[in-house]
């Protein structure tokens, strides 16, 4: 070995080492000057962080302001199982969180022993208490989430107007879904930037948005009255063993809705339990053969057309009547009968006999007028129009029928809107249930204005009509179970035998009342049905007595001051000539 | 003292400093990570460098050749620790616990001999260097013979490099080989032997390598970083992040966004990447440049030492500091898989910094024995001490 060949050897290693130096240097210019596309774009999108900040959806009230639906605070409960490390742990853990959450700990457990997931969902929506004490537990690998939870303070009140939202915060029934866009507000948004575990550097905040809160939903319905409704379909339900029972009350001048109840009901706070017939409104969205109170609209067409007067008197023909080939019977057989008396006594002959006089292109034209076969423009979801087919598509037969309320479909809503147009001298409005919507800084984005749709029968025809449904509820009448005291009450009956399996069962009936008070100046218009009752299953007995509970507390809760007349100790609006 | 050597102490001082001022803007996410105050890393740090440089500048003091004396000692000594290491391992195996040591992120590199961390495998290090250098200056002219001149250091080195395997720490273990077997090639062993166990080595290696999943995918994660780019390849792309991030002058001191958790290890393995993300092309070709002159000087030492001896200790010296840098910048910007070196004198360790200074010092001794009195042009006797075995 030689001097020279350690140099050589040296100076060999000294050249590699440079040159291995040289090619980092080149690396280096490359990466810091010239990088990939790829690698620019990569190297910046980890860092910024988009958040969308949580917005709270706007609240629901009633018409004095009571909460109906609120967003809460809530957080829900997550575990990270990776931080979980043995059996012994986890299993405490598990038990802990069982205690704290009264939950099963069987069914945490399961959820901590996966070891590839780093969340894993324990409870959504506990309350800020429950999870104050479990931090303060300092349970390894259990952390929170805020989430906020949509609940409705009075449980299945009024569940069907109200609607729900779901979990996802999608209002997916009634008010909550037909307001959605403007209940949910608009989430803010906060750009910045982010450590490699997600969490946000403070001091690299951009630009942020404000979240904007949803708008809060005044509705017109009054808590007081819709309680009064919600107990009386509870105890209806309960009495008669029915299959259904729906009502509502509606504010004769404007068309709101006072209160809309349906049985059977559900709890909004826990939607996801409830059956789906329980979440339709029934009042709207229920199609129905109205039976005898349909006569009420026939009865007003043809005194509006002057086809007959009100002591006019048709035949009643005892109780058969055969019409082009058909029977056609009265529930209480009857004589001669004049208008007046065919209202109170609600004869089916008498009502056919009435709009024959009247034929049928002005009848259905009357009938449309009053609103029936069409919708009414309510501002809630699922409102149906019902089922009333132009006259040209109408049988031999139909003019008998449709005057008493057959081969007609309407809704509860439908009904009662025209009946309040009767009520309110034929002006015939438009039914709402939203008096005003404002958003979080106190600016009304819609406002629920009374609407006149139209006027189907003159203000006298009214007040004459008026006249013959007071008389409806005097003794004699179908309606007299009906009665307020201190009030005098304008209203129809209905029965309406069910189509069952292809034809007409007697068993099965729809028991309805419609009425308004005082007759003679109406306030409220108030309708009941109920479907299938047992053992009674007369609209008189059945609906009647429910409507007289419903309204002799409503007038108080109302302050609408008793009958004038009435506290003369004269029924002098009954008496005079008709 | 001359110039070179001057110059070597300046150049070591700054890198050192401005290792500090990094590791000052590197390490706090990490102390805050490990719930410890921000100047944690910093002030144990400083504790590490003061101790370094007092150990470093006695070093300096000492005759380099009595490394040389005690080359076998310190061998022996390395190899015990080493082996030390693993009987503790095997002891835990069999579910012996002690505490003087236990794993780091899989491996076994530390002993905890009280309140003193220490990494058998940095004295291992320079243990090598000077056995080697040693050895190959007792067998000089020998150095061709297949047993003296290969087989021997071979085994020798062979020993320790594979209980550094066994740890294990891939990264120190390559170094240790490629240093050890380049200081063997300088001292003369045939080229055709070292060729031949060279590649006999890096078979074993990539065969170790294949058989151990954990460093199988770790390749695979250097040759397709963005198919791992969640787990093996995360660290990595993470610095090539940092340095695109920093372009040509970086984006500041202080302001580097991949220490914010993203890049594990930014205080100590990958510093390099903070570097660059923070003051740029500037600052990481500066760094670069710097252990180019380190080399260069080192390498004017080891031409001009007065004995043999003096020149393989200084030049294996040179060659096992510079090829770290080398290897962990080659790492930072992709251009090795991931390995676990530190960059000398800018990360942070203990046992890294202080046997860092203990080489430079012994360095800094050979630099001194030469340049006192040499004059421009003039002649050396290189003195042979060992003539012959």
């Amino acid at each position: 070995m030689t001097e020279r060949t350690t140099t050589w050897r040296m100076i060999l290693v000294l050249i590699a080492v440079l040159g291995v130096w040289t090619g980092l240097c080149g690396r280096l210019v490359y990466l810091h000057l010239f990088p990939s596309q790829k690698l620019v774009e990569d190297s910046q999108g980890g860092h910024i962080l988009k958040r969308e900040l949580p917005v709270a959806r706007g609240r629901i009230f009633d018409t004095h302001g009571h909460l109906l639906a609120l967003d809460l605070p809530m957080k829900n409960v997550i575990a990270d199982p990776t931080l979980t490390t043995n059996d012994q742990q986890k299993y405490d853990v598990a038990l802990k969180l069982a205690q704290t959450l009264n939950l099963d700990p069987a069914l945490i457990l399961p959820r901590l022993e996966t070891p590839r997931s780093r969340y894993k969902v324990i409870q959504k929506f506990v309350s800020v208490e429950i999870t104050t004490n479990l931090a303060a537990q300092k349970l390894p690998g259990v952390f929170f989430e805020d989430a906020s939870a949509r609940r409705y303070p009075h449980g299945t009140f009024a569940c069907q107007v109200l609607g729900f939202a779901n979990l996802e915060g999608v209002g997916s029934a009634g008010v909550e879904q037909r307001f959605h866009d403007l209940l949910k507000g608009r989430p803010g948004l906060r750009i910045g930037e982010q450590d490699g575990k997600h969490r946000e550097i403070y001091d690299r905040r951009g630009t942020e948005i404000e979240p904007q809160d949803g708008a809060d939903v005044h509705l017109t319905l009054d808590m007081h009255v819709q309680h009064l409704v919600e107990r009386a379909l509870d105890e209806a339900m309960r009495v008669h063993q029915a299959k259904r029972a729906w009502c509502l009350v509606e504010r004769v001048r404007t068309g709101e809705i006072l209160a809309m109840a349906a049985r059977p009901n559900f709890d909004p706070n826990d939607y996801r339990n409830a059956d789906t017939n329980a979440i339709k409104n029934l009042a709207i969205s229920h199609v129905y053969e109205p039976g005898s109170t349909f006569k009420l609209a026939t009865v007003a067409a043809a005194l509006d057309a002057g086809t007959v007067t009100a002591d006019q008197i048709f035949d009643c023909e005892s109780g058969k009547w055969l019409f082009r080939g058909r029977l056609l019977h009265d529930y209480h057989p009857a004589g001669r009968l004049t208008v007046a008396d065919i209202i109170k006594k609600s004869s089916n002959i008498g009502a056919a006999k009435i709009a024959l006089t009247l034929g049928e292109e002005r009848l259905d034209q009357y009938l449309r007028a009053f609103g029936f076969g069409r919708r009414l423009g309510l501002d809630l979801p699922g409102e149906e129009g019902g089922i009333l087919y132009p006259h040209r598509q109408w049988t031999a037969l139909s003019i008998s029928r449709i005057p008493m309320g057959h081969e007609v479909a309407v809704t509860a809503l439908q009904l009662l809107n025209a009946l309040c147009c009767v009520a309110n001298d034929g002006h015939l409005m438009r039914p709402y249930v939203v008096a005003r919507i404002e958003d979080a800084k106190g600016l009304v984005l819609r406002r629920g204005a009374p609407v006149e749709l139209g006027q189907p029968i003159r203000e006298d025809t009214a007040r004459l009509m008026r006249k013959l449904l007071i008389r409806a509820t005097e003794p004699g009448g179908t309606s007299t179970k009906a009665c307020v005291a201190g009030y005098t009450v304008g209203g129809k009956t209905g029965t309406a035998v069910k189509f069952v399996n292809g034809q007409y069962d007697s068993r099965y009936n729809v028991a309805s009342f419609c009425g308004f008070l005082p007759a003679e100046k109406p306030e409220i218009g108030l309708m009941v049905v109920v479907d299938e009752p047992q053992p009674l299953h007369t609209g008189g007995l059945v609906a009647a007595p429910i409507f007289s509970q419903i309204a002799s507390n409503a007038v108080r809760c109302l302050q609408i001051p008793a009958s004038a007349t009435l506290l003369a100790g004269a029924a002098e609006t009954t008496g005079g000539p008709l | 003292m001359g110039k070179t050597t001057k110059l070597l102490i300046y150049l070591v001082l700054l890198l050192t400093l401005f290792g500090l001022i990094m590791l000052g803007s590197a390490s706090p996410a990490q102390a805050e990570k490990m719930k410890h105050a921000w100047y944690y890393f910093v002030l144990h740090q400083v504790v590490f460098i003061s101790l370094a440089v007092a150990v470093g500048a006695g070093c300096a003091c000492v005759d380099y050749r009595l490394w040389g004396r005690f080359s076998i000692t310190l061998t022996l000594l390395a190899i015990g620790l080493l082996g030390l290491l693993l009987v503790l391992h095997g002891l835990w195996k069999l579910h012996i616990h002690t505490p003087l040591a236990h794993a780091i992120n899989g491996s076994w590199r530390w002993l905890f001999l009280g309140p003193v961390n220490f990494q058998p495998s940095e004295l291992a290090k320079f243990a090598v260097v000077c056995w080697l250098a040693w050895w190959m200056t007792r067998v000089r002219r020998r150095a061709a013979d297949a047993r003296l001149g290969f087989a021997m250091p071979l085994l020798g080195l062979g020993l320790v490099v594979v209980l550094i395997l066994l740890e294990p720490d891939f990264g120190t273990t390559f170094l240790v080989a490629f240093v050890g077997m380049t200081l063997m090639f300088l001292g003369g062993s045939r080229f055709k032997f070292l060729a031949l166990a060279g590649m006999g080595g890096l078979v074993a290696f990539a065969l170790l390598i294949m058989h151990n999943p954990v460093r199988m995918r770790r390749i695979l994660a250097f040759l397709w970083p963005e198919e791992y780019a969640q787990k093996e390849a995360y660290q990595l792309l993470q610095a090539l992040y940092a340095l695109v991030l920093g372009g040509p002058t970086g984006v500041g001191f202080g302001e580097s966004i991949q220490k914010q958790s993203y890049l594990p290890e930014a205080h100590t393995d990958f510093i390099f990447a903070i570097i660059g993300e923070e003051w740029g092309l500037v600052a990481t070709l500066a760094v670069a440049l710097a252990f180019v002159v380190f080399f260069i000087l080192g390498m004017r030492i080891s031409f001009r030492a007065p004995d043999q001896f003096g020149r393989l200790l200084a030049f294996g010296i040179t060659l096992m500091i510079t090829l770290q840098a080398a290897i962990n910048i080659a790492v930072v910007t992709g251009c090795m898989p991931t390995k676990g070196l530190a960059l000398p004198f800018i990360s942070y360790g203990g046992s890294s910094i202080l046997f860092t200074y203990v080489m430079i010092g012994v360095l800094i001794n050979i630099g001194r024995q030469t340049e006192t009195d040499l004059r421009p042009g003039a002649f050396r006797v290189i003195r042979d001490q060992h003539h012959d075995l």
